[in-house]
């Protein structure tokens, strides 16, 4: 099998009347995390469902680890992982028992379930029952569920969405690891800074089509075009200098002068190339 | 036909015998184990208030309305109320995205109610005092496992068409009373046993009294009913499974 994990090409979905995918296309390669970037109802979970055989596509093709997904059955979830709104856990099973119930349905050593648990930090809670479990806590045993039997592909949607930044760093800092251990991701998210700070590639999706593909950095400087430095000088006073003439000029001195204390670029960020793509906001 | 992995239908037969025995679940075979014993108090200090004592016929009757509440809780309000819990708490997708397939949920959410309300209709002969023979036994065990089976694929039908635990309970209500209430009151209207004597509830029922005769015979008739309601609750199954699988119920 090549390292092509996921390709998308031309891919569309209507329900009834209504379009909500126009022609996607997409890779994602093992190892890497590709991420779809959109607002509420841009399509990002119908994308997902395709993907995983729970939707058809009205049109084009998509494959899955070398599989059309019109061939896929049930078995491709014994190398796939997914972590969505609508995955819960047993609420009167312990975080433990939740884990071995799906170690023994995947056909995974049970020793694995300790290891993981302390890898998400979940060990010390592991004979709680999951209905007692906070929703930062709950959250993580659902990815660890994901990951139990060692996925090729991982998809996650929205997986920090209303979590408290220090539980959505720890599941950052996971899927990071996951991506060196070579788990090719699918993350959907709106949240820009989870996108530019996980993704080698995104996918900014608007109105179930796609209107910018790249690594963020590519995008963020392909829109970079009214170039602007923000300066804090040696007496705390701010300013904002452009490409200009002038301004370069004015720039080279308070460097000769060894009056700056910092200097910094200010590249449009995901949200901002979005919102100047397609004239709306993610939230 | 999907295939059956061993070892994912145990997990699940696992999961969903351990889960009958959640206090939301075991009220019912208890119930109907309760019932019968009411029923024998309540025959006994009748028989006794005419000067006569409880006889076969009598436990029979018990036996038959703890045997039939049994089969309709147990088979009806236990399978549609674990597969819309399952639907309510996620856990359903959870499951269907790790690989288990429909035939396997099927059978792994089936056969542990099936084999808890046998195994509790066997009881209710034990607490009904009646004293049968061998050959009796297996014909009762026999019916009883036949009508586990139709109430089950019933209850499967209302758990795929509901979404959530409490509307599971409520449509299972009308469909539980009339499969319970109408071989109960069977006995004392003609209109009511004819009905009765269609359903497999009551095919049942019928068969409590036939265990006490001089020379039980089950009447093929019945059998027929039964075998007849499981085929249409299995052809109701198939059809409902078809639209939306197992999410019919949230389409």
């Amino acid at each position: 099998m090549t390292d092509e994990y996921i390709r998308l090409e031309h891919i569309s979905k209507d329900f009834g009347q209504t379009t909500v995918l126009k022609d996607l296309c997409a890779v994602l390669q093992k190892g890497e995390i590709l991420g779809f970037l959109g607002p509420s109802g841009a399509g990002k979970t119908t994308t997902i469902k395709i993907l995983t055989g729970q939707l058809e596509p009205t049109g084009g093709d998509a494959y899955i680890l070398g599989t059309h997904i019109k061939n896929i059955d049930e078995t491709i979830y014994e190398q796939i992982g997914i972590v969505t709104d609508h995955c819960g856990a047993y609420e009167r099973l312990t975080v433990y028992d939740n884990l071995r119930y799906f170690a023994r349905i995947l056909q995974v050593n049970p020793g694995r379930i300790d290891k993981l648990l302390e890898r998400i930090g979940l060990y010390e809670h592991r004979k709680k029952p999951a209905g007692k479990l906070s929703k930062g806590q709950a959250q993580r045993l659902v990815l660890a569920r994901a990951v139990l039997h060692k996925p090729k592909v991982l998809f996650l949607d929205e997986p920090t969405s209303g979590l408290d930044p220090s539980t959505a760093q720890s599941i950052h800092k996971l899927l990071m690891e996951l991506r060196e251990e070579g788990m090719a991701i699918f993350l959907t998210t709106h949240n820009m800074e989870e996108a530019a700070r996980l993704c080698d590639h995104v996918a900014l999706l608007n109105d179930g089509q796609i209107v910018e593909y790249g690594t963020p950095e590519e995008l963020c400087l392909r829109y970079n075009q009214d170039k602007r430095y923000r300066i804090l000088l040696s007496d705390s006073s701010k300013l904002m200098l452009g490409q200009t003439p002038k301004d370069v000029e004015h720039l080279s001195r308070l460097l000769l002068e060894d009056q700056i204390s910092t200097l910094h670029s200010c590249e449009p960020t995901l949200e901002s190339v979005f919102l100047t793509v397609t004239g709306r906001s993610l939230q | 036909m999907k295939t059956i992995h061993k070892h994912k239908l145990a997990a699940v037969l696992e999961m969903k015998w351990r889960g009958l025995f959640s206090k939301n679940f075991i009220i019912m075979p208890l119930t109907s184990i309760g019932i019968t014993f009411v029923m024998l108090l309540l025959y006994q200090s009748i028989a006794k208030g005419q000067g006569h004592v409880l006889t076969d016929y009598l436990r029979a009757m018990a036996l038959g309305v703890g045997a039939t509440m049994n089969i309709t809780m147990t088979g009806i309000l236990c399978t549609a109320m674990s597969l819309a819990e399952e639907k309510e708490k996620h856990t359903l997708r959870a499951l269907m995205t790790s690989s288990v397939n429909g035939l396997e949920f099927f059978l792994g959410s089936v056969v542990p109610v099936v084999f808890l309300m046998t195994l509790v209709n066997g009881l209710l002969i034990l607490v009904s005092g009646l004293s049968l023979s061998l050959s009796s036994w297996a014909a009762w065990i026999g019916v009883s496992l036949l009508c586990a089976v139709a109430s089950a694929v019933l209850g499967m039908v209302l758990g795929i068409c509901t979404r959530d635990q409490m509307s599971a309970s409520t449509f299972s209500t009308i469909p539980m009373l009339f499969l319970a209430v109408v071989p109960s009151f069977g006995a004392f209207n003609a209109g009511l046993k004819r009905i009765s004597d269609f359903l497999f509830t009551g095919v049942l029922a019928n068969t409590a009294h036939v265990l006490v005769e001089d020379s039980p015979v089950l009447p093929l008739p019945g059998l027929a009913v039964i075998i007849g309601e499981i085929l249409l609750a299995a052809a109701l199954f198939l059809w409902v499974y078809r639209r939306n699988g197992y999410d019919a119920g949230a389409a």
